[in-house]
């Protein structure tokens, strides 16, 4: 193969990439049609992470979903870790912005290689038992997460605050191009995330790790890179030379990845940059097909590291598991419509936050503890910061591995996420003896589920006929449109709790509360 | 039957309001204040029909046609009900074909502009696409008409002399610099107001904690009506909404009643509209607060059918 194309040809897939996730993220949005006409979690499709979390998930496999993540293994095993090198978005970032950051050249001491080998091993076992932290460590979730929760909304805000200045100051052309940006290059209603700041540090540590050494998260960290380098240990593409030649040593130096040191050429770790092509002063590297015997093949990960890790990650399940039942004890653990029961939802749930990018109406916010203890950035409803838009499905549209079932309309206008309760030491009518009923003009079940009955109360010292508002269990959703109009302030005087939600398993019963 | 010249009526507030606050709060400076609209009589017309188009046409020509409202050169805001996310047969929203015809007869007036927004319940995306409305106007295909979302910065504050409910309130600018201002409501059940109509349809352009208003919706509505004088309001009651208002989502709660009412009036309006539903003006407090604030009348034999 010759040399020196490959380099360009690497950046430009590269580049290439990370436009198309960013141009898909963009799309992730509401623009006017109910079906979101491109795959937007295109992403977490391709992600074999994704997959491994939904093949070890109860219930059978999403194929229909994740065969793109398969035919990435497929082709992992056939040409090594070119994802990491080519495809991934996070390692497009790492690579842009190293230079920026100002790379390390530390080395560091090759027990390093092995920690995402057992991170992964971690990882699986803890999945394999029933809790699934995939998500945390999936540099495909990290780069979403970070671009919907934190960079997003920080980058609409900056461009909201500079449209605003030239609404006021009347600068002629920003406020003509704000209606195209607003429904092109922008959010419609401005993000607002809770951890926000929190999930921007974990990317800026991922990025100022370049500081230690170029890629360190991809060489030592990184769970997918491990997956896809078990892949590739057979690989076909080779590359000669297989060892460090002995007058130059310039790839010990010079790979991005470390593939190549004193112990020879490692398949496993190299991420098919093409770059020692280049970079070669007498033009020796060249990579071919062939199915060789293996030599010097990857990192040693040492039989009782692997069964170090396999403990830990078995001994998490239980030990979470034991915990006290989430849902019991906070009862605004309110999940998405379509959300599958909560088990088996934290074990597909990748926390991509596709679902909270698209979600129209504000309503979806990743968790801390909320959700529990291994809960961590998966979607919550937070009904006084937005509520569930009735007409709306676009979060299981975008769900990549099931733990949002796709609904029909009809369905999710059924899906019962919850029940809206009444504070009536807050609530006007109740509390004060003052009309409003903002909650039961909002509530959009064809039949109300909030009516009202009027009654004579005495108001200070006077008979008042007032219409007190009522809801009808049978009735109410819980989509929480009525907490974020309720114009008490603060709190609202209706809060949704996660009573009588559809996904949870009980006896059907004929009659009683939730019959 | 002139209309108010919307610019100078919100000069003159406003001059009003200055010199107020300049001069103290002497009574004797009410009388400077432009006197509310208070009529012997208002023109109304009604007529029903199934052909929308033609249906608005004879309408407004009943009233003299749209030149009586809306001069050359003008900027007209048209406020149709867009408040929620429904389609068109759940009567939840203005008909787009009324809102269409409407704004077709303000251009064919000579309007320079005519801008259709509201401050939507739903996702205002979702509100102006599946009501039809956005396919309404852009398949008009004129640079002279626009469907808007709101403008978070656009709204001012602004004083309410003589408010019963509210001393000030938020108001959507645009709206309130516009020469002319055209009411398209269309009528509905409402739990708190009863009904909701023109006076109601009138809360889609101001900003604020709108929730608060409904402690008492009926001097709220009044209030902000003394802000907002309509130019001519037209109730769409093409098809009426008669229960689980003001957003509906049941077909079976619409009635198609084929009625258009329009006057200049927006109390009169309403409270021919009240009749629709088996109501008597005086049954909805929102009108009868309109008619004591002089915002027009209600007693339907005072009306000049036209």
């Amino acid at each position: 193969m010759k040399s020196f194309g490959w380099t360009y040809a690497r950046r430009i897939s590269q580049s290439f990439c990370l436009a198309l996730f960013l141009w898909l993220f963009l799309q992730t949005e509401y623009r006017g049609v109910d079906q979101l006409p491109y795959p937007v979690s295109l992403l977490f499709r391709i992600d074999p992470l994704a997959a491994l979390a939904d093949m070890l998930a109860p219930g059978s496999f999403g194929w229909a979903l994740l065969w793109p993540a398969l035919l990435v293994l497929l082709l992992t095993a056939l040409f090594g870790r070119f994802f990491c090198g080519w495809v991934c978005p996070l390692g497009a970032t790492l690579d842009g912005c190293g230079k920026l950051i100002g790379r390390g050249g530390k080395s560091f001491s090759p027990g390093w290689r092995r920690v995402k080998y057992l991170l992964l091993i971690a990882l699986s076992a803890a999945t394999f038992f029933g809790v699934q932290l995939l998500g945390l460590f999936d540099p495909l979730a990290i780069f979403l997460r970070s671009l919907t929760l934190a960079l997003y909304p920080a980058y609409n805000f900056a461009l909201n605050k500079l449209f605003d200045f030239s609404y006021q100051y009347d600068v002629p052309v920003a406020s003509d191009a704000y209606p195209f940006f607003r429904d092109n290059l922008m959010a419609f209603h401005q993000p607002v995330f809770e951890l926000g700041l929190f999930t921007l540090l974990i990317f800026l540590l991922i990025l100022l790790a370049e500081k230690l050494e170029q890629r360190f998260w991809c060489k030592n960290l990184c769970p997918l890179g491990a997956l896809l380098g078990l892949c590739s240990r057979y690989t076909l593409l080779q590359r000669t030379p297989k060892t460090l030649c002995a007058d130059c040593q310039k790839c010990s130096s010079d790979c991005r990845s470390s593939a190549v040191t004193t112990h020879g050429y490692r398949r496993s770790e190299c991420l098919r940059c093409m770059d020692c092509t280049g970079f070669c002063p007498e033009e020796r590297v060249i990579f071919t097909l062939g199915a060789t015997p293996v030599s010097g093949a990857g990192v040693d990960l040492e039989r009782r590291g692997v069964l170090g890790a396999m403990a830990c990650g078995a001994m998490i399940a239980p030990t979470v598991r034991i915990g006290p039942v989430t849902a019991e004890q906070n009862p605004y653990l309110i999940r998405p419509p379509g959300a599958v029961a909560e088990e088996e939802f934290l074990q597909r749930c990748v926390r991509c936050a596709e679902c909270m990018k698209v979600c129209i109406g504000k309503a979806l916010q990743p968790a801390l503890t909320q959700a529990g203890p291994v809960g961590l950035w998966t979607p919550l409803v937070a009904p006084r910061i937005g509520y569930c838009e009735y007409n709306c499905t676009l979060c299981g549209q975008v769900c990549p591995t099931g733990a949002i079932a796709p609904l029909k309309l009809a369905e999710k206008q059924k899906n019962v996420i919850g029940l809206a309760v009444f504070d009536k030491d807050r609530c006007l009518p109740f509390a004060k003896g003052i009309e409003c009923l903002v909650c039961e003009e909002h509530c959009p079940t064809g039949k109300k589920a909030i009516v009202f009955e009027e009654k004579d109360v005495l108001v200070d010292g006077e008979t008042r006929r007032l219409k007190f508002p009522k809801v009808v269990d049978k009735l109410c959703i819980g989509c929480g449109i009525c907490e974020t109009k309720c114009p008490v302030e603060g709190a609202s005087a209706i809060r949704i709790i996660n009573e009588g939600e559809s996904r949870r398993a009980r006896s059907a019963e004929v009659a009683g509360p939730y019959g | 039957m002139n209309a108010l010249d919307r610019r100078s009526f919100i000069r003159n507030s406003i001059h009003s309001a200055v010199a107020t606050a300049a001069l103290g709060s002497l009574p004797l400076l009410d009388l400077l204040a432009v006197p509310a609209y208070a009529a012997e009589t208002s023109p109304l017309a009604v007529r029903k029909g199934k052909d929308i188009p033609k249906l608005v046409q004879e309408t407004i020509a009943a009233l003299g046609g749209m030149e009586q409202f809306v001069k050359p050169g003008e900027v007209v805001v048209v406020k149709p009900n867009i408040g929620w996310d429904r389609t068109v047969e759940l009567a939840a929203n203005t008909h787009p074909e009324v809102v269409k015809t409407v704004v077709q007869l303000c251009l064919d007036a000579g309007a320079k502009q005519v801008r259709s927004l509201h401050r939507t319940c739903n996702d205002e995306r979702r509100c102006y696409t599946e009501s039809g409305i956005r396919k309404a106007l852009e398949a008009m295909d004129s640079e002279r008409v626009s469907l808007e979302y709101m403008d978070r910065r656009a709204y001012q504050e602004m004083q309410i002399k003589g408010g019963k409910a509210f001393e000030k309130w938020e108001f959507y600018k645009p709206v309130l610099e516009a020469d002319r201002l055209i009411n398209l409501p269309i009528a509905k059940h409402h739990s708190i107001s009863q009904l909701t109509l023109g006076m109601k349809n009138l809360m889609g352009v101001i900003g604020g904690n709108r929730g608060r208003m409904h402690s008492n919706i009926a001097e709220s509505l009044a209030d902000i009506c003394t802000v907002l004088p309509c130019d001519l309001t037209l109730v769409d009651a093409t098809r009426i909404l008669v229960a689980n208002g003001p957003q509906g989502g049941r077909e079976e709660d619409g009635r198609a009643t084929e009625t258009l009412i329009a006057s200049p009036d927006i109390v009169a309006a309403d409270a021919y509209a009240a009749t629709l539903f088996d109501l008597k003006p005086e049954q909805i407090p929102t009108i009868v607060a309109g008619a004591k604030r002089g915002l027009g009348i209600m007693d339907l034999k005072r009306m000049q059918m036209v």
